[in-house]
């Protein structure tokens, strides 16, 4: 993308004023949700080793359980419904990811194959179990901010703006928990090397399991952040499981910088296709990302992790 | 006329220097020992020869011709054929399925239509090597150094016209040890060019003329087992300061 | 040349399982006039054909092929769109998408070459989304979301229907399992294990990765095309992730790199998957659920089960008896 400069700057200028804005700030937005998603799942691959194709269930199930427990809270009368929703959902995610790591999984972790297959099928279930209890047309949940703003003449959804900072205040703060703390550190030396660590006395599977309930509550948190104001149907899983393995293989199996800033990436990539060409073709930019970069350049791009 | 000729190798990974300046010939018929101290850069020329690595600069020749660039299959099927130092086991396969791989090489093929009197081959080697009676075990369940005879079995299988083993008495018994030394002595007497790493000397030095020392990615010494042995740069860097019994007995 | 020991049909190394599934497949019709029935078998030896295909890359190499929707619905739409928009026969359009599928497995093993592990997998599933999503943007050839109706059927009757699917299965079944027994097999086998052993053995193993990839394809088309043909419509399922994994798992339950695994695997299920339709409502949930514990408790398949591997006479009953290897 970035290598055509001359093709880039031709088509920004085409856009105009105003929706170089919109642009931008929709680009941002969009990337601050997929770096929500994309880093949990480059970690728990880093870490664990697995290809966790449940990781879109893990976004989906954050907005659903956003949806249920909303509805539970109201009728139990307690404040701050909305956001004590997310909390709720969020921490279910993560406790249901250990589970599923540590009943499921933890034993044939050896096995890749295996470990995709079994997350892809309760990919499959989780689904299939939405599908029979809300049906196929989508649940709603109210939004945290309601109505829309207007900067610099673009119409912004009041809600999405929220994804800015909570991604300003959680990147860094993962950041600061993997250099800092002593699980975070440990969590990271399993991550660069796994032998390495379980020689110097890490406890690999504590580490993962950490890790798969940290990944799995990240992917939530983005679900029910959007839940309000995106579309929560039982396919919502494919995609963004699709998008997050784009852009770890854009940004680096290995490398959380690289996902972050692959996240960004995507986000513009996208909006920029659906105002410069057409909506349909969005979702096609992540599916030919990965088609193009694993076939001519299958040594990845910015990570140093291709394994 | 030289079978193998190696001029100028290099190859380096990152910073670091894997090999420098390699040059060696092998005739055919003749049996080479590659000795160093581990990390020197033995494999690495195995790996470079046999294709696996692209060099830095240098040339290989094969017959008088390029191999470099070459597919590692490619190689094979012109005669040159390596064995592993680290054991790749063929799981998921029966020891017959995994020595009648090689083969189906274009070079096997050939090799058995105009010598008719190569088949039965694999029996007869793998009951020459010691695992005649394994003929339908699963090679999952071989021990350590059946799966090494089971590596050199199939390296044979190809029909190399020179194979380069990779310290291939390591972990064999005394008594493995001295019967494989006895197959390469064979093969060699019918014209097999060898060249062999090996760091249990004793077994390398029974076996072979002419020996190489390779000590930090560079050559260091050529010449016989004995001049070899008393030569100051290798004793110091790789003997140490007591001269083992290496003598021909 | 010792290759023609492998070719004359030896029936004593078949296996047992195998051929009493085909058998009784074959002989359903004769016993019972249940159209239902008959229709339930046509769908679940068309998953076997689907199953076995798909193993033949997958079990023998193990990469993981997530987009096997790829050729069956590619070649579904294409046998649909030649029927509906070109009115070629049934026949054509089945043996020209199939052609085209076999063409594709072909050019997707040759881009997917140096991939392994997740990267294969999530290449495979890549391209079979891409697919899936040009059906709903050239919605003109493709029917969009309706997919394509009022496609010929194969033969004038349901039955005759049947048994052209079963004779397909029988051929694919032996065609696989010959080519698995054959020096393909074992080469596939000796890439799984160890791709630079084989390639130090002599053999190039991208060739065999490709070749394995086009059979996989073609047969894989030939079961969607005649699936389109049979149903006389076609939609985006056939295109969509969820068939693809229906295969994937189909295939694993039942015993990864065996055929038999796959074959059994997908009549049993397709079978179980029917007779759960007394819970209708919950059908779905129940069946994939069981799938998740199935590959929970065998994540090779049962055919691959230590206690299989350990108990000969199991183990003769399931997979027949592997010829022996003797090189020309």
């Amino acid at each position: 993308m970035w290598q055509n400069q001359k093709a880039f700057r031709k088509t920004i200028y085409l856009l105009g004023p105003k929706k170089k804005m919109d642009v931008l700030i929709i680009g941002t937005i969009r990337g601050s949700l997929y770096s929500l998603i994309a880093v949990g799942f480059v970690l728990i691959f880093s870490v664990g080793g697995i290809l966790n194709l449940a990781h879109g269930t893990y976004y989906m199930l954050g907005a659903y359980l956003t949806f249920i427990f909303y509805h539970l809270v109201l009728h139990s009368g307690a404040g701050g419904t909305l956001v004590l929703s997310m909390v709720l959902a969020v921490a279910s995610v993560a406790a249901l990811a250990c589970l599923v790591y540590y009943l499921l999984l933890r034993k044939k972790i050896e096995s890749l194959i295996y470990t995709m297959v079994m997350t892809l099928a309760l990919a499959l279930f989780v689904s299939e179990i939405m599908s029979l209890l809300f049906g196929v047309s989508g649940s709603s949940v109210p939004s945290l901010i309601e109505g829309h703003l207007v900067i610099s003449g673009v119409k912004i959804i009041s809600h999405q703006l929220i994804l800015l900072p909570i991604a300003a205040l959680i990147l860094p703060g993962l950041w600061i928990f993997l250099k800092k703390t002593k699980m975070g550190q440990s969590i990271d030396a399993v991550s660069q090397h796994r032998t390495g660590a379980l020689l110097m006395g890490v406890s690999v599977e504590k580490a993962t399991l950490v890790t798969s309930g940290l990944s799995s509550g990240l992917a939530a948190l983005a679900g029910a952040l959007i839940a309000p104001v995106s579309a929560v149907v039982p396919e919502m899983w494919l995609f963004p499981l699709i998008k997050a393995f784009a852009i770890a293989i854009l940004g680096g199996m290995g490398s959380l910088t690289g996902s972050i800033i692959a996240s960004f990436l995507l986000g513009y990539a996208e909006v920029l296709t659906s105002f410069l060409i057409s909506e349909q073709l969005t979702e096609m930019i992540s599916l030919v990302v990965i088609v193009f970069v694993l076939i001519f350049k299958p040594a990845g791009i910015m990570g140093y992790k291709s394994s | 006329m030289s079978l193998l000729e190696v001029h100028h190798l290099s190859k380096a990974f990152g910073g670091l220097q894997a090999l420098r300046d390699i040059h060696f010939t092998v005739n055919p018929g003749e049996m080479l020992g590659i000795i160093g101290p581990n990390g020197a850069g033995k494999t690495t020329l195995f790996n470079i020869l046999s294709g696996f690595y692209v060099p830095d600069s240098g040339a290989v020749l094969l017959d008088g011709q390029d191999i470099r660039g070459k597919k590692p299959y490619q190689i094979v099927n012109l005669g040159l054929t390596r064995t592993w130092q680290l054991v790749k086991p063929s799981l998921g396969m029966t020891v017959m399925e995994a020595v009648t791989v090689p083969s189906f090489s274009s070079r096997a093929r050939e090799q058995s239509s105009t010598n008719p009197g190569q088949r039965n081959n694999i029996r007869s080697i793998l009951a020459r090597i010691g695992l005649g009676d394994k003929l339908g075990e699963e090679v999952d369940n071989l021990t350590q150094s059946e799966l090494r005879l089971l590596d050199i079995c199939r390296a044979m299988m190809t029909h190399p016209r020179i194979l380069l083993l990779d310290e291939p008495f390591s972990g064999l018994s005394h008594k493995e040890s001295v019967n494989v030394s006895q197959m390469i002595l064979e093969l060699n007497a019918r014209e097999l060019t060898v060249v062999i790493i090996e760091h249990r000397l004793k077994e390398l030095m029974k076996l072979i003329k002419k020996v190489m020392v390779i000590h930090f990615g560079e050559k260091i010494a050529e010449g016989s087992p004995t001049e070899v042995v008393q030569n100051p740069q290798v004793i110091q860097a790789y003997l140490g300061e007591r001269r083992p019994g290496v003598g021909m007995a | 040349m010792g290759k023609l020991k492998n070719l004359p049909f030896n029936l004593s190394q078949q296996s047992p399982l195998g051929l009493m599934i085909l058998v009784a497949l074959g002989a359903f019709p004769l016993f019972s006039r249940n159209l239902l029935y008959v229709e339930i078998l046509k769908v679940a030896a068309l998953y076997a054909i689907f199953a076995m295909s798909w193993d033949i890359l997958t079990g023998y190499t193990h990469e993981v092929n997530f987009g096997f929707a790829f050729f069956v619905g590619g070649a579904g739409y294409m046998s649909g769109a030649l029927n509906s928009f070109l009115s070629f026969s049934p026949a054509l359009c089945i043996s020209l998408s199939a052609l085209a599928a076999g063409l594709s497995g072909v050019l997707i093993g040759y881009l997917t070459l140096r991939l392994k592990g997740p990267y294969f997998s999530m290449a495979t599933l890549a391209f079979a989304g891409i697919l899936y999503k040009l059906a709903f943007i050239f919605y003109k050839f493709t029917g969009g979301e309706e997919g394509l109706s009022g496609l010929h059927s194969l033969t004038p009757s349901p039955i005759t229907d049947f048994y052209l699917i079963w004779a397909i299965t029988v051929v694919a079944y032996f065609w696989l399992i010959f080519y698995a027994r054959s020096k393909h097999g074992i080469i596939l086998k000796a890439i799984r294990a160890d791709e630079d052993v084989a390639q130090s053995s002599g053999i190039n193993t991208a060739y065999y990765k490709v070749e394995a990839f086009a059979l996989s394809g073609f047969l894989a088309g030939i079961g969607g095309a005649v699936f389109s043909h049979a149903q006389m419509n076609v939609g985006p399922t056939m295109l969509s992730g969820a068939l693809s994994v229906l295969v994937v798992l189909l295939a694993m339950i039942g015993g990864m790199g065996t055929i038999v695994g796959p074959l059994a695997g997908a009549i049993f299920l397709s079978i179980l998957n029917e007779a759960l339709r007394v819970v209708e409502a919950y059908r779905i949930v129940i069946y994939t659920g069981l799938l998740i514990v199935f590959i929970y408790l065998a994540p090779e398949g049962f055919m691959n089960l230590a206690f299989v591997k350990r108990t000969p006479w199991l183990k003769r009953f399931l997979l027949g008896k592997e010829g022996s290897h003797e090189p020309s």
